[in-house]
C-alpha cells in the first residue's frame, strides 16, 4: 500500500517505536505513580523521561509542564472548558478543525462567544490584521491551528501570540499538523497552551496526545479522579501535570511516543520538513500541469505551508477519487477532513482529496499516485 | 533508625527534584511515602547526606516542598 494519509496518523510507525512499545509491556508493566516497588518506580521513570524529552523538544519550562492526553482533541477540550467562563470571548481562525469548533459551539450555550478571523494564505500581515480586528475587550483566548489539516496553510503563530498577549488574551495552538514537522519553540513563540497529537508527526501510537502548559498556569479540570498522591484529599491536586491526568495512563503509548520523538530527533526535524515539502511541491507542480485537476492554494512554500495538499478532479466527487485510488492500493483522505470551516473558506463544498506524505514517502510513491490520477476515467 | 525525607507534591516533582540534586552532585532517591500527615500517600526524595543543602537547592529551583517525613533505614541506600 502507498500510504498518503499521514495527516490522519502516520503509517508505518518506525521500528524503534514498535520495539519500544513491545518492550514496555515487559519492562514497564506496573502502574506508575501509585507505588514504591521497583517496577512501578521504573515505569514512573519512563513516563518522566518522556515528559522530559517532550519538554526539551518544544523548549518548555520543564517536565511538569507536559500533560499526557489521549488525543489532541482532548487537550484542546481541556483548555477551552478549563479556561473559559460565561461572558468570555474567543477568536479562532477560519481553518479550524472540529476539535476546536465543536467544543466552542457547545460553550456558546454557556455564554461564551467567538469570532472567526479570516486567514490570508501567503500574506501574514493581512492574517494578523484580521486577528487584530476580531479581538474585543472580552477576548480571553485566541485558539488557532498552527497549520490547516486540509490545505496545509500555516499561520504566523508567534505574531498572533504577541498580538493576543498585547490585548491581554492567551493563545492556544493546535499543533496536530506541525509537531514533528515544523520546529516549535513554546517559549520563543510565547504559546500559552500547545496541543498536539502524539501519533502524527511525532510518530507515536494512536491514543497519545499532549498538552503543554507554560509554567505556573492552572486550568479547571475536565475530569477528576485518582492521581496516585494526596489520596485522602478529595479536592483534585493543584499542580500539573498530574492534576490533569486522573486515572491510569497509557504507558505503552507514552513509551512509544518517547521513541517516536527520538526517531524525529534522529532524522532531524528540518530534514523531515524539507523532504516532505519537496515531495508536496513536486506533486503540486505535476498536478498543475493537468487540466482536469483543481488546486486551491498557491504553490506551497516553506514559509507559509506544511506538507499537506488538497485537490479535486474537476466534476468528480472527492470520495469517488478516494475510492478509485483505494482500489489501486493508494490511501488518501477525502471529504471534509473534520474541518468544514476550512472547506467553507475555500469553497470546496463537496470536499477535497488530501495528500499528506511522511518521512517514509518516496518520490516513486508520488509518481505512482500521479500515474493513477492521469489514468482516471469518469465512470459512465 | 529513621532518616529524613523531603516531601513533594507528586512523582513528577520527586523525579525532577532527584534530577536537580544529581546535577549538583547530591545523591538522591525517589521513594513512596505510604501516608503523609493530612493528604495521604505521596512521593518524597531521600537524600542520604546533606538534606538541608538539598532542600535549599530544590527551593531555589522552584520545587514546592511540602515538608519532611521519615523513612526506615534500608541497607544499601
Amino acid at each position: 500500500m502507498i500510504y498518503l494519509d499521514n495527516s490522519a496518523t502516520t503509517y508505518p510507525k518506525p521500528m524503534l517505536v514498535k520495539n519500544r512499545m513491545m518492550q514496555s509491556f515487559t519492562n514497564f508493566g506496573a502502574n506508575p505513580g501509585r507505588s514504591g516497588y521497583s517496577m512501578s518506580i521504573k515505569t514512573g521513570e519512563e513516563v518522566f523521561a518522556c515528559r522530559n524529552d517532550i519538554s526539551d523538544f518544544f523548549h518548555a519550562d520543564g517536565p511538569e509542564c507536559v500533560v499526557f492526553q489521549p488525543s489532541c482533541t482532548q487537550a484542546i477540550n481541556t483548555v477551552l472548558k478549563g479556561l473559559l467562563r460565561d461572558g468570555d470571548h474567543v477568536v479562532v481562525s477560519d481553518l479550524e478543525h472540529n476539535a476546536v469548533m465543536r467544543p466552542l459551539k457547545k460553550l456558546t450555550k454557556s455564554g461564551i462567544g467567538y469570532t472567526v478571523a479570516a486567514t490570508c494564505p501567503g500574506d501574514n500581515d493581512r492574517t494578523v490584521a484580521s486577528f487584530r480586528k476580531a479581538i474585543t475587550p472580552l477576548t480571553k483566548l485566541v485558539v488557532c491551528t498552527h497549520a490547516s489539516n486540509v490545505f496545509g496553510i500555516r499561520l504566523p503563530i508567534a505574531r498572533i501570540a504577541a498580538l493576543a498577549h498585547f490585548y491581554g488574551a492567551k493563545i492556544c495552538v493546535d499543533c496536530a499538523q506541525t509537531a514533528g514537522i515544523v520546529p516549535i519553540d513554546i517559549e520563543d513563540e510565547k504559546i500559552d497552551y500547545l496541543c498536539s497529537a502524539g501519533h502524527k508527526g511525532l510518530y507515536g501510537p494512536m491514543g497519545t496526545g499532549i498538552l503543554l502548559l507554560r509554567s505556573g498556569d492552572s486550568l479547571e479540570t475536565l475530569i477528576e479522579g485518582g492521581t496516585g498522591t494526596q489520596s485522602r484529599e478529595l479536592n483534585q491536586p493543584q499542580e500539573p501535570p498530574e492534576r490533569y491526568e486522573s486515572g491510569t495512563q497509557n504507558i505503552s503509548g507514552i513509551s512509544g511516543l518517547r521513541a517516536g520523538i527520538r526517531f524525529v530527533n534522529g532524522k532531524g526535524i528540518k530534514n523531515i520538513y524539507v523532504k516532505e515539502m519537496n515531495l508536496i511541491q513536486y506533486l503540486y507542480d505535476r498536478l498543475k500541469e493537468m487540466s482536469g485537476v483543481q488546486l486551491y492554494t498557491e504553490r506551497p512554500d516553506l514559509w507559509h505551508y506544511v506538507p499537506v495538499l488538497s485537490f479535486n478532479l474537476r466534476g468528480v466527487h472527492s470520495e469517488m477519487v478516494g475510492e478509485y485510488l483505494a482500489g489501486r492500493n493508494i490511501a488518501v483522505r477525502c471529504g471534509f477532513h473534520c474541518a468544514p470551516a476550512a472547506h467553507d473558506k475555500m469553497g470546496t463544498t463537496e470536499g477535497t482529496v488530501r495528500i499528506s506524505p511522511s518521512v517514509f514517502t518516496s518520490k516513486n510513491d508520488i509518481d505512482i499516485l500521479l500515474g493513477q490520477i492521469r489514468g482516471f476515467r469518469r465512470p459512465k | 533508625m529513621h532518616e529524613p525525607l523531603i516531601l513533594v507534591s507528586s512523582i513528577t516533582y520527586a523525579m525532577k527534584g532527584k534530577r536537580i540534586l544529581e546535577q549538583r552532585g547530591i545523591r538522591a532517591y525517589v521513594e513512596r511515602i505510604p501516608r503523609t500527615r493530612e493528604a495521604g500517600c505521596g512521593y518524597g526524595i531521600y537524600v542520604p547526606a546533606g538534606i538541608d543543602e538539598a532542600e535549599r537547592q530544590l527551593r531555589n529551583m522552584g520545587i514546592r516542598i511540602l515538608g519532611r517525613s521519615e523513612r526506615k533505614n534500608v541497607a544499601g541506600l
